[in-house]
């Protein structure tokens, strides 16, 4: 799937949107702070909204091409759309909801039959019931179901996971990854949570204040911030791959490249997670001396970076580690490039994202 | 109650329902127009369909006595290409009762869709509907109660209209002779007892008309 | 002559009003004139004051003018009456007429209220403030007669009328009998409403003498009062109207198509009476002498309506 959004121009509130990309992975995530015109910009793409400026298109179908004045009508796009409020229609049952945008003719039209998208997201029990009578994840479901089901070529996804609380956002990303696998759908999806990005994006679009500030694959767009600000949006300075090799009471242990760490077991049973650590949790010492802390790594310095009143500390512990401490600390301990030292980390500031 | 005073209920019952149909489709399009967003000469037309809310009903009346008579523009065009003749006749009667009570319909109706939340519109339509089916399966639906609120006013607006009857279609019994039209000549020609009975019905009738419309209107702000 | 007698009246009256305002007016505002004497007497300078008592004496005369001219705007007011008649619709222009001549001679004010006779009798029954009633047909003052509510002393039969067919002036009708009125091309015939208003009533009384009213009744536009089925004509939305010849008369649009026969029609009659209820009675009843004088007829024979005197 290809997606054109170029010469993108659409003045809003107190900036202006502005883009010039080629969206093509399964899932991508358009990721920034709230705010930025990540809404307006699926709006855009599904014909909700003009601009001044753009030229929109999808696979081989132009869909909005200003200089052209030529725009193709919402309901002719085929693009599915999840807003933030779900929308569902409160006047017609779950089932009728369903069907809505089902076209007439059967299964025939239909890229995925009812019953299995039903059965996908699990919804079997609610079709009888009114839209009301609805948990929210159950909402959230009827929504994907809803989309699905009018056979859209891009599916988009207004902050799926935003108003769930933490067991629910665990419950629904798998459902998620069950569209992208089972159903083979591009999606688009609208987010300002890293750790939604993370576990649903392969590609990642960084927008803030209406410019796009990176693309590429989520890990690299993280690993590697092309400048501050999107790393201070991503706010994670170290994040890796890693796998769970054993979980009991509430502690996992987390292998990532021969490195053992202890963090708090996520939610669900994943065994697949990235580890993110965030610079200001990384405690640098010189000896091994007991602490309360549970991950202590030997580490060695590869390089400082001066950031104003801080120090960034690249660290190997077998893994690419790094610390922010102050530069009166760095000067106290004399860190130097190739020293070694120990990196502690409490638990409960490794956060595990499954993936 | 005599024969006579019941054809007059049933008359004026039948024009009252047949003009609150025939301006829904009118009613139903002005309303959704006036809810929409700006556009030029909104403003106009809504002061214009606001006023027969407002001006004398007799100057109503002229008004269209001038339009829809033969020497007028509307009458006219009728009389002369089709024969057809609408003063004094009970099409003047419906053209009264509809004219009267079409603002009350487009209130109320164009309350009702401001309130339907548009982001509902506009998912319908990323779901493949056309302009007119989402209209019609979500938003219409999610205004009937306003809607059915609006169409009872207007009805009971209709049963009571007298100043513009009386200016387009006179009184002529068994023709156009409507309650309210009955009620004023009976005191005319002091036949009071007819007149308190007929008055008896118009407060009926209106009474539930208006005691529905209120119920369905604090039945809809209930479910929210 | 009335109106020497009127002239000669106002100065006399002003004069005792005059004469009247100075006997009360000392009576009136002796505490005041006390007061300030009292006031006067005890500051410096009043001896200047009681001195010169002629500054009281013009405070006192202009009390009086002002007195007197109350008095003598009531008076006046009293002297020239306003008296309300209650008219046929198809009496407007004549009685207009007569009116304007008799107030510039008369002084007194007349006000009128024109509808079909049905309708102010029926408002004169509910106790509407009239002093004369002057009707189209006799069953409206008999009506009112029987109630109690005329003075059948002042009650006189005057003047006739006669009816015709009128069709609006460009029309190409031909109406030469009753009959042709049941022609197709007439469609609809504007009448005063015959349940209640003469000209409809003397209309469907002619058209039932000729037994043509069941053939004819489908066809009539009812209208509040003999002008408003001359107004009807006149728009053009009715082929034609029974009105009176004097309605007729006024209107450029209409042209008359036929005129009922005496002989075939009921005959009209205009009476006129005081209503008992007046409160000008010897207003009215002034102006019903003059309305039975010769210069009214004059007007009223200008104008096309019958005298039977």
């Amino acid at each position: 799937m290809s997606l054109l959004l170029k010469n993108i121009s659409l003045p809003l509130e107190s900036f202006a949107l502005g883009m010039d990309v080629e969206v093509r992975g399964r899932v991508t995530a358009v990721f920034g702070p709230s705010g930025a015109g990540k809404t307006s910009l699926l709006d855009l793409i599904a014909g909700l909204r003009r601009a001044p400026s753009a030229f929109i298109q999808l696979d081989d179908r132009v869909l909005t091409d200003t200089a052209k004045h030529f725009s193709v009508p919402t309901h002719q796009r085929g693009i599915g759309y999840v807003p933030q409020d779900l929308a569902l229609f409160p006047h017609l049952s779950v089932r009728q909801n369903l069907l809505y945008g089902c076209k007439p003719g059967g299964a025939a039209g239909r890229l995925f039959s009812f019953d299995h998208v039903i059965e996908i997201l699990e919804i079997q029990p609610l079709t009888s019931r009114g839209v009301t009578e609805l948990s929210g994840g159950e909402k959230q479901r009827v929504a994907l179901a809803r989309a699905l089901l009018a056979s859209p070529r891009l599916l988009l996804l207004d902050e799926p996971l935003a108003s769930l609380d933490a067991p629910l956002k665990a419950k629904i990303i798998p459902y998620l990854t069950r569209i992208r696998d089972e159903f083979r759908i591009p999606m688009l999806c609208v987010t300002h949570d890293r750790s939604e990005a993370l576990a649903l994006a392969d590609e990642i679009i960084v927008l803030v204040n209406g410019q796009v500030l990176q693309t590429g694959p989520v890990l690299d767009v993280f690993n590697r911030p092309a400048s501050a600000d999107v790393a201070a949006i991503a706010g994670v300075e170290t994040l890796q791959a890693g796998v769970i090799t054993d979980s009991h009471e509430g502690l996992a242990t987390v292998k990532i490249h021969g490195a053992t760490l202890t963090a708090l077991a996520p939610a669900t049973g994943t065994r697949e997670v990235f580890v993110c650590i965030r610079g200001e949790d990384v405690i640098l010492q010189r000896d091994a001396a007991a602490s309360s802390v549970r991950n202590r790594l030997p580490a060695r310095i590869m390089a400082l970076r001066p950031e104003g009143a801080l120090v960034r500390v690249e660290l190997d512990a077998g893994f690419p580690l790094f610390a922010l401490v102050t530069r009166p600390a760095c000067a106290e301990l004399a860190l130097r490039e190739g020293e070694p030292v120990t990196a502690l980390i409490k638990t409960p500031a490794i956060h595990l994202v499954p993936r | 109650m005599t024969l006579g005073e019941w054809q007059i209920v049933w008359f004026t019952a039948w024009v009252s329902a047949l003009s609150t149909l025939v301006i829904l489709p009118f009613g139903l399009a002005l309303a959704w127009a006036l809810a929409w967003r700006d556009w030029p000469g909104k403003s106009i037309v809504e002061t214009l369909v606001s006023l027969p809310l407002v001006m004398p009903p007799v100057a109503t009346g002229l008004i269209l006595l001038k339009l829809f008579g033969r020497r007028g523009a509307i009458g006219g065009f009728l009389h002369d290409r089709l024969n057809f003749d609408v003063i004094f006749t009970w099409r003047a009667v419906l053209l009264a009762l509809s004219v009267m009570s079409l603002p009350l319909l487009v209130r109320s109706a164009r309350v009702a869709f401001e309130e339907v939340n548009p982001r509902l519109e506009q998912i319908a339509r990323t779901l493949g509907s056309g302009g007119w089916r989402v209209f019609f399966t979500i938003t219409v639906p999610l205004a009937a109660r306003g809607i059915v609120a609006g169409m009872i006013l207007a009805f009971a607006r209709a049963l009571g209209e007298f100043g513009a009857t009386i200016m387009v279609a006179g009184n002529i019994p068994g023709k156009t002779s409507t309650l309210s039209l009955t009620i004023f000549q009976d005191v005319q020609i002091g036949q009071d007892s007819s007149a308190f009975r007929l008055l008896g019905v118009s407060v009926v009738l209106a009474f539930a008309a208006v005691w529905f419309s209120e119920f369905l209107l604090r039945r809809k702000r209930k479910t929210r | 002559m009335t109106s020497e007698r009127t002239k000669d009246f106002k100065p006399g009256v002003f004069r005792k009003a005059y004469h009247l305002c100075g006997r009360l007016v000392p009576i009136i505002l002796k505490p005041a004139a006390d007061r300030k004497i009292k006031l006067e007497t005890n500051q410096p300078g009043a001896a200047d004051v009681r001195a010169s008592g002629g500054i009281l004496q013009k405070l006192n005369d202009m009390k009086k003018t002002l007195v007197c001219a109350l008095l003598l705007f009531t008076v006046a007011r009293i002297q020239a009456a306003e008296i309300s008649v209650f008219a046929a619709a198809s009496l407007t222009d004549s009685l207009k007429e007569i009116a304007a001549g008799y107030e510039k001679t008369s002084g007194d004010k007349i006000t009128f209220n024109f509808a079909a006779s049905s309708t102010l009798a029926r408002q004169i029954e509910e106790g509407a403030p009239a002093d004369i009633f002057f009707s189209a047909d006799e069953a409206k003052m008999d009506g009112l007669e029987k109630k109690g509510l005329i003075d059948t002393a002042t009650r006189k039969s005057r003047l006739g009328n006669a009816l015709v067919v009128v069709v609006t002036a460009d029309s190409p009708l031909q109406i030469r009998s009753a009959g042709d009125l049941t022609n197709a091309a007439v469609k609809q015939i504007a009448l005063a409403d015959p349940k209640a208003v003469p000209a409809g009533i003397y209309a469907q009384a002619w058209l039932t003498r000729q037994q043509l009213w069941p053939a004819i009744e489908p066809k009539i536009v009812p209208t509040e009062n003999v002008r408003a089925a001359l107004a009807a004509v006149e728009s053009g939305n009715v082929e034609a109207g029974v009105v009176y010849k004097t309605d007729a008369g006024i209107s450029k649009k209409v042209k008359v198509a036929y005129e009922v026969p005496a002989g075939d029609a009921p005959a009209i009659s205009y009476p006129m009476a005081m209503v008992k209820e007046s409160s000008q009675p010897d207003a009215a009843k002034k102006f019903l002498n003059y309305l039975d004088s010769k210069e009214a007829g004059d007007i009223f024979k200008k104008f096309g309506f019958i005298l039977r005197d």
